[in-house]
């Protein structure tokens, strides 16, 4: 399959600090790719740099062949808070990216009505971010990066400040979006049973320096439901990420406490 | 009072009980000084009841007078208000964007701000004569500073994540302006527009009671040489009241233009 995203000898310091050294890494066409480690592995910061919202202080990140310098309306970031304007309505809110772009039609208002269908906010188009829940908000900002058609969708942490419960169903609600359209996703998360549950493949990093450890291939059949949590299979693939890091998380919950 | 049958939605429980609480306040008041004013005072040279207030204001209005001197204190008030305003967000602006520009300006504005400038009347009488332009003048001393302090604090205070979002769909430095620095510093700007009005108000008086053909303060000053109490204090209610209706108008206009920050 053609590769989407190709990352060649990525590495990012600050100062004395190497957040990341040597990352090296395919993403192909309609791949979603999780990113597991634990905090400190430049995780958010790798996801960055491919956004554009970082430079890279080595190596070089292509997206479709082209390297990329900057951001650009053919990546859409999805955030972990969900940054929503809040002087604009769902809708306005869903749109700015068409905006920023400079084309704001009859199709592309049509294209993110339909969007907010899709992520389950048909009738809230014209609520104010204040009147929504905190998950109603994340889909907001799923469909904001949507509405661009990006090549590549970029996924930050969006569920972690979700309670359990509604994580679960967002969890079913992106499988379900992800299966319409088959985007290319990196998607990056602190939960392992998250990134096995969503992702084609994990790619599991290490911490000082961050590096890639492993790239695990997870073959669990699609469309996935929750009941798949419960397979011994899944259990698997998440003891064996979790072994991978286990030492790694200790070392970081030590010094977090110092 | 006519707004109170109509409040603003999602206020229904709250606004109708304040103002009920606030007129009866206000009007024990009155009471209490129309019964001062008759039983303990009884000498309209020190205190003028409010009834004989009101039945100066009527006749103020009705011969004409009260119109004149509200129309020219009304015109200082816009003009100054107005040119404040404006030249206050650009201030702030210009403070925002450029380091430079705040450290050259900064020590001026906080400077002026503290100073009260009212006191400077007389010398802009002395320049611009004793029209409408001296007042214009200090008004536009009153306002400018609010606004251009309170107009930087808000650009500058622009959520770096809001900024952020913007930056990742690949926005120009304007569209982050347009679209997130300045919408976000609206609530700052109407806040420091809000403090200019009761600042703006006592410099149009003070600035008249230094010297000026009409204006309230104008009002106010003859009613005092003349011991002609009922006029003078007819000249105060119609600014507070004009204070109250200004505030009360931006106080409607902010729900109206940014109601996300009620919550």
């Amino acid at each position: 399959m053609a590769p989407k995203l190709q990352i060649a000898h990525l590495g990012k310091s600050f100062g004395e600090l190497r957040a990341l050294q040597d990352i090296n890494l395919v993403v192909e066409r309609g791949k979603f790719f999780a990113v597991v480690g634990p905090s400190g592995c430049g995780k958010t910061t790798f996801l960055r740099i491919v956004a554009g919202l970082e430079p890279a202080s080595s190596g070089e990140v292509r997206l479709d062949g082209r390297a990329i310098s900057g951001p650009g309306g053919d990546r859409g970031f999805v955030f972990q808070t969900d940054n929503l304007l809040p002087w604009r309505t769902v809708f306005a809110n869903a749109i700015i990216g068409r905006e920023v772009a400079g084309r704001v039609g009859p199709v592309e208002r049509q294209r993110t009505l339909e969007l907010l269908k899709l992520v389950g906010l048909e009738g809230f188009e014209n609520y104010h971010p204040r009147q929504l829940s905190g998950g109603m908000r994340q889909r907001v900002n799923l469909a904001r990066a949507l509405a661009i058609d990006p090549q590549i969708l970029l996924m930050d942490e969006p569920f972690s400040s979700l309670d359990a419960q509604t994580r679960e169903i967002m969890q079913t609600e992106l499988m379900r979006i992800w299966e319409t359209g088959r985007k290319t996703v990196l998607f990056v998360t602190h939960q392992i049973d998250e990134a096995v549950f969503l992702a084609d493949r994990v790619l599991v990093f290490a911490r000082r320096p961050g590096r890639l450890r492993e790239s695990v291939a997870v073959e669990l059949p699609r469309p996935r439901t929750l009941a798949v949590k419960r397979t011994a299979e899944f259990v698997r693939y998440v003891d064996h990420i979790w072994r991978l890091i286990e030492d790694d998380v200790r070392a970081s919950v030590i010094e977090e406490k110092v | 009072m006519q707004r109170a049958a109509e409040p603003a939605p999602g206020r229904r429980i709250g606004l109708p009980r304040v103002h009920v609480a606030g007129a009866i306040s206000v009007l024990c008041g009155l009471l209490l000084w129309e019964l001062a004013s008759r039983l303990v005072v009884a000498n309209a040279l020190f205190l003028a009841a409010p009834s004989q207030i009101f039945a100066a204001i009527a006749g103020l209005a009705d011969s004409g007078e009260l119109w004149r001197h509200m129309s020219i204190s009304a015109v200082e008030f816009a003009l100054g208000y107005a040119i404040a305003s404006l030249l206050g967000v650009v201030i702030g602006y210009a403070m925002a964007e450029s380091a430079t520009m705040k450290r050259v300006l900064q020590p001026w504005i906080s400077g002026l701000y503290a100073t009260p400038t009212i006191a400077l009347a007389p010398l802009f009488i002395l320049w611009l004569g004793i029209g409408i332009w001296s007042k214009v003048l200090v008004v536009i001393f009153l306002v400018l500073f609010p606004v251009s302090i309170n107009t930087e604090a808000g650009l500058r205070t622009t959520s770096e994540r809001l900024i952020e979002m913007l930056r990742s769909f690949g926005a120009t430095s304007r569209q982050i302006f347009f679209k997130v620095s300045l919408p976000s510093a609206v609530p700052f700007i109407l806040a420091g527009l809000k403090l200019g009005i009761g600042r703006g108000l006592i410099g149009v008086v003070v600035a008249e009671l230094f010297g000026s053909r009409a204006g309230l303060g104008r009002l106010i000053a003859q009613s005092a040489d003349a011991f002609n109490m009922p006029d003078l204090f007819a000249g105060v209610i119609v600014l507070a009241a004009a204070g109250i209706a200004l505030t009360a108008g931006f106080s409607w206009l902010e729900n109206r233009l940014v109601p996300w920050t009620k919550d």
